[in-house]
């Protein structure tokens, strides 16, 4: 093996580490944004330095995660999908309450390098349906098709590198 | 039967409801005032049509406050406002019909909210404080002026308070404006013309209730007829009748011209003129469509109040008030998105205001582009726009009732009392004479004096 066959190895390792972590971190927290929501906060304004004694309030929006603020598919697109002919209202329901914990879970494996192929191609397979929502929606869906097949680009990637993925828990798979 | 009893105490209500229906009910307990603590106060609700309803509303997130009775003659009404109390408190209130039997029949209450149809309001408020209650009544007092002057005389008498539902004079917006904009930092200049208006599309402005009512809303013919009412349509539509209401002039412009008194400092108009007519609904007593100019002479100067109130179009930003000086315009309004301020071009600078927080500086709209039109070489500067500080989240009745029960708590004293509200309501008497007659009318003490 000559050095310049040990540089490409060294390239190719960091090519597959990072697309290993942009499709980890994407995953994990798209997932756990699912989760994210705003609490609307109140505080009395201060008018020359002191809290006005009238009462006048401006609000703030501090951004919380709860289990209660959980939406799969954002609820403007669940009504949609609702009035699609090809998407069961099952199907949809259960995508909606599936789509969230599989990612972080998917992101987390992707991550540490557990399974890391077939957790690439599940993932693969979660932005197929997601692009297929998005094809059902017409127009206006256009643009994520695209950038979910960017995505794809990138998994094809870290697959195609995968001979070269280290730093993994289980490399089998 | 006119009072409806109940046996279900509160203690029962939780035993029976620790099933299913215990889960909504719930949240309403646990904001529920104990009713034996000496600082509840106990309320009768009489009236609990729409805006019984938006009252109870508010009533509803003020502490400490047990709802003893409900009275209306409408059952559908009654049984609504019970339930709703019900659903809060976790025991039913007494259901009245009459307000004769519930005053006689009730022991303990502290204070009684009126929103019944406004040729009641007097009769109503007035036994209740001769019955030695505390009274929030609806604005307006009375569609008579003697009406609401047997409202004051007979609070003076009782020694009780008597609010009436001005709310805008408890609006925290309001005050702030009046207090520290207007007198504060004086940042009108001289007041010289008032601007009003409160246009209701169409849509909003028909009659309630179709011609085949369901048979729980409709109340019987012996009733409606014990109680004023000549038919359903009249006691569903009371607005629109002259001897039950004073039409939209005081039904919606009380609220706003109420406004303009106050902002000048309590000063009282010495005119009305007005023109009305019914450009749409022809068959309705009351004008649908009413202007009318108020001149005011103040220590500042003379000053011209024109408000409209039209019932056929919600063109012009719906309502609001608009206070226009010779340095700044205040153009507010309940609904804070319909509210600005202008300063005018060439008026003192405002930056030590924004900067200590007293005004916000809303961002400069972008220059038109230079137009060789004629009529612009004579148009003024466009005037800065800025706006309060800060609003309220709190339904826009709530402070004006919590004022109401903080003086009845001896906490605070009241905002609008019967005798200031008449000071404020009196010219708005002559509004539809003035109208009627085409002619403007002069006031005297004896217009407006109580």
């Amino acid at each position: 093996m000559n050095s310049s066959e040990k540089t490409d190895t060294l390239a190719l390792t960091y090519g597959a580490l990072l697309a290993r972590l942009w499709l980890g971190v994407r995953a994990l927290q798209t997932g756990i944004e699912k989760y994210g929501g705003n609490k609307i906060s109140e505080k009395v304004v201060d008018i020359d330095g002191a809290p006005n004694e009238y009462g006048l309030t401006s609000e703030g929006a501090d951004k919380v995660y709860s289990m209660a603020n959980y939406h799969g598919v954002p609820e403007a697109l669940f009504t949609k999908f609702q009035g699609e002919p090809l998407m069961t209202e099952w199907s949809l329901k259960i995508y909606d309450k599936v789509l969230g914990p599989a990612l972080i879970i998917l992101g987390i494996t992707i991550l540490l390098g557990i399974a890391s192929r077939t957790s690439m191609f599940v993932l693969g397979l979660l932005y197929i349906s997601l692009t297929w929502g998005l094809i059902l929606l017409g127009t206006p869906g256009q643009s994520g098709v695209a950038w979910l097949g960017t995505h794809m680009l990138i998994i094809i990637a870290a697959l195609a590198l995968s001979r070269h993925n280290r730093l993994c828990i289980l490399k089998k798979w | 039967m006119s009072q409806e009893s109940s046996n279900l105490t509160r203690r029962n209500f939780i035993t029976r409801a620790a099933g299913a229906g215990m889960v909504l009910g719930a949240p309403g307990l646990l904001k529920a005032a104990d009713p034996s603590s000496a600082d509840t106060l106990h309320v009768a609700l009489v009236g609990f049509g729409k805006q019984g309803e938006v009252l109870f509303n508010c009533l509803r997130n003020i502490p400490g406050l047990h709802f003893q009775a409900v009275c209306d003659i409408s059952n559908w009404n009654r049984k609504k406002g019970m339930n709703q109390v019900r659903a809060l408190q976790g025991s039913v209130p007494k259901g009245y019909v009459d307000i004769d039997e519930m005053l006689a029949t009730e022991k303990g209450l502290d204070a009684v909210v009126i929103a019944t149809p406004d040729f009641w309001h007097s009769p109503h408020t007035v036994k209740c404080l001769e019955a030695g209650l505390n009274v929030y009544c609806e604005k307006m007092m009375s569609n008579t002026i003697e009406g609401a002057r047997a409202m004051v005389h007979a609070m003076e008498k009782s020694g009780k308070l008597c609010q009436i539902g001005h709310q805008r004079r408890s609006n925290p917006r309001y005050r702030y404006t009046l207090d520290q904009l207007i007198n504060g930092h004086k940042i009108c200049g001289q007041i010289t013309n008032i601007n009003a208006q409160w246009n209701r599309s169409l849509g909003a402005s028909q009659d309630i209730g179709g011609k085949k009512l369901a048979k729980g809303i409709i109340v019987p013919d012996d009733v409606l007829g014990k109680y004023g009412f000549k038919d359903m349509h009249q006691f569903m539509n009371w607005r629109t009748y002259r001897s039950l209401s004073g039409g939209p002039i005081s039904d919606l412009g009380a609220h706003q011209i109420d406004i303009f008194g106050w902002f000048l400092n309590d000063a009282k108009p010495k005119a009305v003129y007005a023109t009305g007519g019914n450009s749409y609904f022809k068959d309705r007593e009351h004008f649908d469509n009413v202007m009318c100019i108020f001149d005011f002479d103040t220590p500042e100067g003379e000053v011209r109040a024109f408000y409209q109130v039209l019932t056929t179009t919600s063109a012009g930003g719906g309502f609001w008030e608009s206070f226009m000086g010779t340095e700044a315009t205040i153009k507010i309004s309940e609904i804070a998105a319909n509210s600005a301020i202008y300063r005018e071009d060439g008026a003192p600078p405002w930056d030590d205001l924004v900067n200590k927080g007293y005004l916000k500086r809303k961002p400069a709209p972008p220059k038109p582009a230079p137009s060789a039109d004629a009529v612009a070489s004579y148009a003024s500067a466009a005037p800065e726009e800025f706006e309060l500080p800060g609003g309220f989240s709190k339904p826009a009745h709530q402070p004006h009732l919590e004022n109401f029960f903080n003086s009845v708590r001896g906490d605070a004293t009241l905002n609008c009392d019967a005798r200031h509200a008449f000071e404020s309501e009196a010219p708005i008497y002559w509004v539809n004479p003035s109208a009627l007659e085409k002619r403007r009318i002069d006031f005297t003490a004896e217009h407006l004096s109580v």
